[in-house]
């Protein structure tokens, strides 16, 4: 036995003996019925050990690239930013990340008190008067913010976006509208990498405007004229924004939004393949009864004494069932906790600091990278963290692999989902990246014009 | 001891100037982030975040930690939840520079142990549900329900049926009607017989061709299985109906009794309960479904497919519902699960749903005389009591009960759910308890019950703040810290 199982023989037989069964088999006997039993093992190899288990997992880690092993330029959503080691630390230990959901407020007083600081931050970042305790990841929290405007909207069923937003997230979108009615119309991106004909195509059936700044070519996009053409209209405003950019950017509040939704793993959580990841959501104060997910509010206990509980529970799902404002039952605390003491780090020169480095990294990179006769960059404009280059003999694949051997993830390919992008990549720089790194994938990015040019 | 200091909020710890997190200047020969950016898009200054040193940071939120009840450190018999052990060697290979410094977009080829554990997984969860599909992607057990809905919804469409209704049983978890509203179903309740199992009756009066699927859950919220199960099924299978199996409570079956084998067409798990992973204050969690073979073309996409010795996301499916999150799954917590799965093996699995059936079962023994339990002299891997002769004797009720084992070192069970059972006491102690512990916990609520009215009413009385006052919290809600 590999496992970590309590009972020895004589306490079987005690317990057994407490219930009044011969054995394990007979309880199971008595509730399911002969032919629907299994009658053999599950065929699942033999339980391993925890050396053994060890081994086998390290060899499995061992195979995978990194951006532990290799120097990582890939964004798109996902980024190399740099996690302190109290981060890592705290979200460690067991009182934390094996404890649940508050619904003991006595005995939940940290996670609670957590959770109303983490609100809190978000709405700090935000400039909006309050957030959720978090929702699944950034594509999930941006449908949340749609299908909360539909619903404030009630007679309106039209969302409008743009091909600027994650693709990612756009897909989600669809998936959700296909069973509930209410479409999407999305507008393209115009030569710039910015959102085009947007304001256009905000009519009196539009129930929100949703766009992305900076979006996910890197570019930054209008959008105080934009979210005032949706307001204009009677839609709701929501934007999709980057939490580390707030160090330097107006805050989506301050730029008119209703809503606001971002992908947080930026806030000191680790990449692991796309998730566990952490669904921002904040909105404008008088639209909280539409919120989704879990909310922890401050209050008194008998004695007077401040404490923090979960509030405003008639909003979901285990008390309003079909007329809850969203399934969601769990949220993503944990990782809404290493957010929050990664917050609590950086503070607000920490989080300018970091937006700092990364406009600037970026800019470094493609300055450096020129146009080197094979590769350039697509867009002219200001960047955030990321931009798009493109290869004009159209090998992506080819060069990004090569890169790979040389120990760099140099970045994410476009054709996938932007056929007209076929030949380009996407290239994010991080506070995290040195300038050695940097001029490291200049050169790289020259030798392989010149040698295949 | 008591740290007063913990109390307190970052945000009034707060003394401009302060600093924990410092970058060195970057020495580039590139102008300021101000210069490089247009002044339309700059703000003022940086949020009004709160300004700390690093050793105010760890101290806060250390002391937070011990605030909370937890696996680790007490005995948390919260029913439907499964608060298991979790183990931590899962927590040192999740934390693999090699697994968890992987980025979602990286070239399939430099990601094949992650791909290959990935494939593994998929194929341990479709053996232990006896449903061939499988998909990784969803991100929590109420998004695994919305998935396979929408998946059923697709099977549905593709077919010409235009089936609106959803049945749900009077014992569900709130997601599965909240989930079917998400997918345009109205939902019909099925109610539960005095047995506490489906009322077969009204289960036939509530089916029609309107009925796309049948929400179930087996063993049910009372810890029961559905003896009537196969009848069940084959009700719906024959109006041309799915039936869907939320699998929160799987830990009770593992190898014992598949899904696929009694009638479930698509089901989800819950690997943070029932493969251990840590549940991390509320989550994260993941959700991923299985389906039957002909459901399968409607899955998300991408999914793990091996040819010859490498793997690859295979993005392809013209039926595909399309994606439901960003990226592909919550990895980390799909790690832990395939690490526990292969712990155990698939012989040991039967051995957890075994340990945890007995520990139920002996825990139900000793309960029994204490509280009255309404469904069943046999359990599951969980049951459910009542506090409804407490509160007819005495005025007290299952929160005041629950409050005041909190005062006995336990966490409280679940209270008020299921539906069904008036002042439930929901019990699920999981195999990763000791006799000792159960006996414990049992003394305790002997004790309790003994104890005045007061007592109870008053509780808990060891914690550091006594009971909030929700109802104050939901009238005016605050829900950040303001200045003064």
């Amino acid at each position: 036995m590999t496992g970590y199982l309590f009972h020895t023989a004589d306490d079987r037989r005690e317990m057994l003996a407490a219930i009044g069964a011969t054995s394990i088999r007979e309880i199971l006997d008595e509730q399911i019925p002969a032919d629907v039993q299994l009658r053999r093992p599950l065929d699942i190899s033999a339980g391993m050990d925890e050396p053994s288990l060890e081994a086998w997992m390290r060899s499995l880690a061992a195979s995978n690239a990194s951006a532990a092993s290799h120097v990582c330029f890939l964004g798109g959503g996902a980024y190399d930013h740099f996690i302190p080691a109290v981060v890592d630390e705290i979200a460690s230990r067991g009182e934390f990340y094996t404890s649940y959901t508050p619904y003991q407020a006595e005995a939940s007083q940290g996670n609670l008190q957590v959770m109303f600081e983490y609100e809190t931050l978000i709405t700090q970042l935000t400039g909006l008067g309050i957030s959720n305790a978090s929702l699944y990841d950034g594509g999930s929290a941006m449908v949340e913010a749609i299908l909360m405007a539909l619903a404030v909207k009630g007679d309106r069923g039209k969302v409008v976006t743009s091909r600027t937003v994650h693709p990612h997230y756009r897909q989600t979108l669809e998936t959700y509208l296909r069973n509930i009615d209410a479409e999407s119309f999305v507008t393209p991106e115009a030569a710039d990498g910015t959102a085009e004909g947007i304001i256009a195509a905000i009519d009196s059936d539009t129930a929100c405007v949703v766009i992305q700044h900076p979006n996910f070519f890197g570019r930054l996009e209008d959008v105080e004229r934009i979210f005032a053409a949706a307001h204009q209209a009677g839609a709701l405003a929501i934007q999709v924004f980057d939490p580390v950019s707030l160090g330097l950017l107006k805050r989506p509040g301050d730029l008119g939004a209703d809503i606001a939704v971002a992908e947080g793993q930026c806030l000191g959580n680790p990449l692991q393949l796309g998730g566990p990841y952490l669904g921002v959501l904040a909105c404008r104060e008088d639209l909280v009864r539409r919120l989704p997910g879990r909310l922890a509010g401050q209050t008194t206990d008998r004695r007077g004494t401040r404490c923090w509980v979960l509030t405003l529970q008639t909003r979901e799902q285990h008390i309003r069932r079909e007329k809850a404002t969203s399934n969601i039952c769990s949220n993503q605390t944990l990782l809404a906790l290493r957010a929050t003491i990664h917050l609590s780090l950086l503070g607000p020169q920490g989080l300018r600091e970091t937006a700092e480095h990364c406009v600037r990294k970026t800019e470094y990179l493609r300055r450096l990278l020129g146009p080197n006769g094979r590769l350039r960059a697509l867009h002219a404009g200001p960047v955030f963290k990321e931009f798009v280059v493109r290869d004009s003999h159209g090998r992506v694949d080819e060069l990004l692999r090569a890169a790979e051997a040389d120990w760099m993830l140099a970045g994410v390919p476009l054709g996938p989902w932007y056929p007209e992008l076929q030949d380009c990549f996407l290239v994010a720089v991080t506070e995290k990246r040195t300038r050695a790194e940097i001029e490291r994938w200049a050169e790289w990015m020259s030798a392989a014009a010149g040698v295949t040019a | 001891m008591r740290n007063q200091q913990a109390t307190r909020l970052i945000f009034e710890m707060s003394r401009p100037g302060r600093r924990a997190a410092v970058l060195a200047p970057a020495e580039l020969p590139v102008p300021s982030a101000e210069e490089l950016l247009p002044a339309e898009h700059l703000a003022a200054g940086p949020p009004p975040l709160p300004e700390l040193a690093e050793g105010d940071v760890v101290r806060h939120f250390v002391n937070l930690s011990t605030q909370n009840m937890s696996v680790d450190t007490h005995f948390y018999p919260l029913g439907s939840c499964t608060m298991k052990y979790n183990p931590k060697r899962n927590e040192r290979l999740g934390a693999l520079p090699g697994f968890v410094a992987v980025h979602p977009l990286q070239d399939e080829a430099t990601i094949q142990g992650w791909l290959k554990l990935l494939h593994e997984l998929q194929g341990m969860l479709a053996e232990i549900s006896g449903l061939p599909g499988v998909s990784l992607q969803p991100a929590a057990g109420a998004h695994g329900e919305l998935t396979a809905l929408m998946v059923a919804a697709a099977h549905f469409r593709a077919r010409g049926e235009s089936r609106d209704v959803v049945l749900t049983a009077d014992s569900a978890h709130g997601t599965n009607p909240a989930s079917a509203a998400m997918v345009g179903y109205q939902t019909r309740t099925v109610n539960s017989g005095r047995d506490g199992l489906v009322d077969i009756e009204d289960l036939r009066a509530k089916l029609d061709d309107r009925v796309a699927v049948f929400m179930l859950t087996n063993p049910n919220t009372l810890g029961l299985f559905d003896s009537r199960i196969r009848e069940i099924t084959s009700l719906v299978h024959d109006r041309g109906g799915l039936i869907y199996l939320d699998g929160a409570n799987m830990n009770a079956i593992l190898g014992i009794v598949r899904p696929g084998d009694f009638g479930a067409d698509l089901m989800h798990y819950n690997p943070h309960k029932t493969f251990s992973g840590p549940h991390g204050g509320g989550g994260p969690g993941a959700g991923p479904i299985c389906v039957r073979d002909f459901l399968a073309p409607y899955l998300p996409r991408p999914i793990v497919v091996r040819e010859g010795d490498r793997y690859r996301w295979d993005h392809e499916g013209a039926d595909s519902i399309g994606r439901v999150r960003s990226f592909f799954g919550n990895m980390g917590v799909l790690l832990r699960a395939y690490a526990y799965i292969r712990t155990y093996g698939g012989v040991g699995l039967r051995e957890v749903s075994e340990d945890a059936v007995l520990g139920a079962n002996y825990l139900l023994s000793r309960v029994r005389h204490i509280l009255d339990v309404p469904h069943g002299q046999r359990c599951m891997h969980e049951f459910v009591a009542t506090a409804a002769r407490l509160k007819k004797e005495r005025g007290l009720t299952a929160m005041d009960l629950a409050k005041r084992i909190l005062d006995y070192g336990f966490h409280a069970p679940t209270v008020y759910f299921p539906l069904v059972v008036d002042e439930a006491v929901m019990i699920e102690p999981t195999e990763t308890e000791s006799k000792e512990t159960l006996d414990a916990f049992a003394a305790a609520l002997f004790r309790i019950t003994e104890e005045s009215v007061d007592s109870l009413r008053s509780a808990p009385h060891s914690t550091r703040i006594s009971r909030p006052d929700d109802v104050a919290a939901a009238r005016r809600p605050i829900t950040r810290w303001k200045p003064e």
